[in-house]
């Protein structure tokens, strides 16, 4: 799929996170979250799992997350990515 | 209790666009909350629970403000819910950072949101949240070169020879001076054409970088009022953290060890903002050097003198005034409305 403008999905609400993603040559990926600390690995490992789902290869991702669980994280990014896919 | 996007009154940005009873009822709660109501913003999120407005807030341009929750409210995640309403409404627009202003007790409940702290002083702490400042310093770390650096920072409207003046004498003190243009479109002269002229003007000397101040000085974030030309405690707060922000989180990152600005004998939000600054710099270890005004025809040389004279069309003054670049922008380009500041 490829990301052809700006999109953005999710909220900020507790256990919830926002995603905005816009087109770009590579791919970057750009994470804050309150449990940074703790989870930025699983919450990576959870974005490119979704990227590799939806063949995603380009494009700057950036996620702002309050503690969200896996689903919820797939979940926002792939709806941010199908609004910028224009689907 | 409804998302805030769903009842948002709609409307484009100027024109009476928020249904009067809505705004009443906003305007009482953040007054209720020890706010001061100020209209002008561009948009105005509101969270109601059965019938009742329970929050709000409001939005101009990459600003947050009138941040209100009642009572009954406060410690849920109302506030979670606000924002997103606010950050959407950001992203419409184009702004992917945002600043908020804040009490420093009320900061930790924007930091769970993923506001990062800018600077506190006083009463005031300022948040920002998105790529902000990181992705400023990062995108200007291939300009950044060691040693004694100093800054100037100037809006430059328009690049007057006073300007260059402070530039020469500032440059000749340090190994690289980083010339710091104000991004803030709010003056007479639009920032492309201020930033060029700087540029231009400023090209013979080899260690002088012109760079975009962004929203990190002496902007509609950090210093409102500074385009107001008011003097009260409101400003001062502004000043300071305008300063602060500069001195924590602006002169490290370019290794500037001092600040150069013309003297002000005219305007009494500059003289204080010089006289703030000396003191403000001196706490983080830094210098500031205030550089006496170049005069031409017995006059001091200031960009209002410019305007003046841009004013009256009196290019034989202007030829005393401004160098050659600005002197040909102003005789090629219709000239701007000078009702302004």
């Amino acid at each position: 799929m490829r990301i052809r403008c700006k999109a953005s999905a999710g909220t900020m609400q507790s256990s919830d996170l926002m995603v905005v993603v816009e087109p770009a040559e590579t791919l970057r990926v750009d994470v804050e979250s309150t449990v940074k600390k703790q989870y930025e690995h699983l919450i990576r490992a959870q974005i490119s799992a979704t990227l590799e789902q939806l063949e995603v290869t380009a494009g700057h991702i950036k996620i702002s997350d309050r503690g969200a669980l896996d689903y919820a994280i797939a979940a926002r990014v792939e709806t941010a990515i199908r609004r910028a896919a224009k689907e | 209790m409804s998302h805030p996007d769903s009842n948002r009154p709609q409307g484009p940005a100027g024109h009476a666009p928020f249904d009067q009873p809505a705004l009443g009822e906003a305007r009482a709660l953040i007054e209720s909350c020890g706010l001061r109501f100020e209209p002008g913003f561009d948009d105005l999120a509101v969270i109601y629970d059965q019938g009742r407005l329970v929050a709000c807030g409001a939005r101009s341009g990459y600003v947050l403000k009138m941040l209100a929750i009642a009572p009954s409210h406060q410690g849920t995640d109302t506030l979670g819910e606000l924002v997103t309403g606010l950050i959407q409404s950001g992203l419409r627009a184009g702004h992917e950072t945002l600043f908020v202003f804040t009490l420093p007790q009320n900061a930790a409940s924007f930091q769970a949101l993923n506001f990062r702290m800018l600077v506190a002083h006083g009463d005031a702490a300022l948040l920002e949240y998105g790529p902000g400042l990181p992705a400023y310093l990062a995108a200007q770390s291939g300009l950044i070169t060691p040693g004694r650096n100093g800054a100037v920072v100037i809006n430059g409207n328009p690049f007057t020879l006073g300007h260059l003046h402070l530039v020469e004498v500032a440059a000749g003190q340090v190994d690289r001076l980083y010339l710091f243009v104000v991004r803030e479109d709010r003056s007479v002269f639009p920032f492309e054409a201020r930033f060029r002229l700087a540029r231009e003007a400023t090209a013979g000397l080899g260690n002088v970088t012109v760079l975009d101040t962004s929203r990190y000085a002496v902007s509609a974030g950090t210093f409102p009022s500074y385009f107001l030309k008011r003097l009260d405690a409101l400003a001062e707060a502004q000043m300071q953290i305008d300063l602060r922000l500069f001195a924590q989180r602006i002169a490290p990152c370019f290794h500037v060890a001092a600040r150069f600005a013309g003297q002000e004998p005219l305007c009494p939000t500059t003289a204080a903002y010089n006289r703030m600054m000396a003191a403000v710099l001196g706490e983080h270890g830094l210098e500031m050097v205030e550089v006496p005004r170049i005069e031409a025809d017995g006059l001091p040389i200031s960009a209002t003198r410019v305007r003046a004279a841009i004013r009256s069309g009196d290019f034989s003054t202007l030829e005393h005034l401004v160098p050659p670049a600005t002197l040909a922008y102003l005789r090629s380009e219709p000239l701007p409305k000078m009702e302004d500041t």
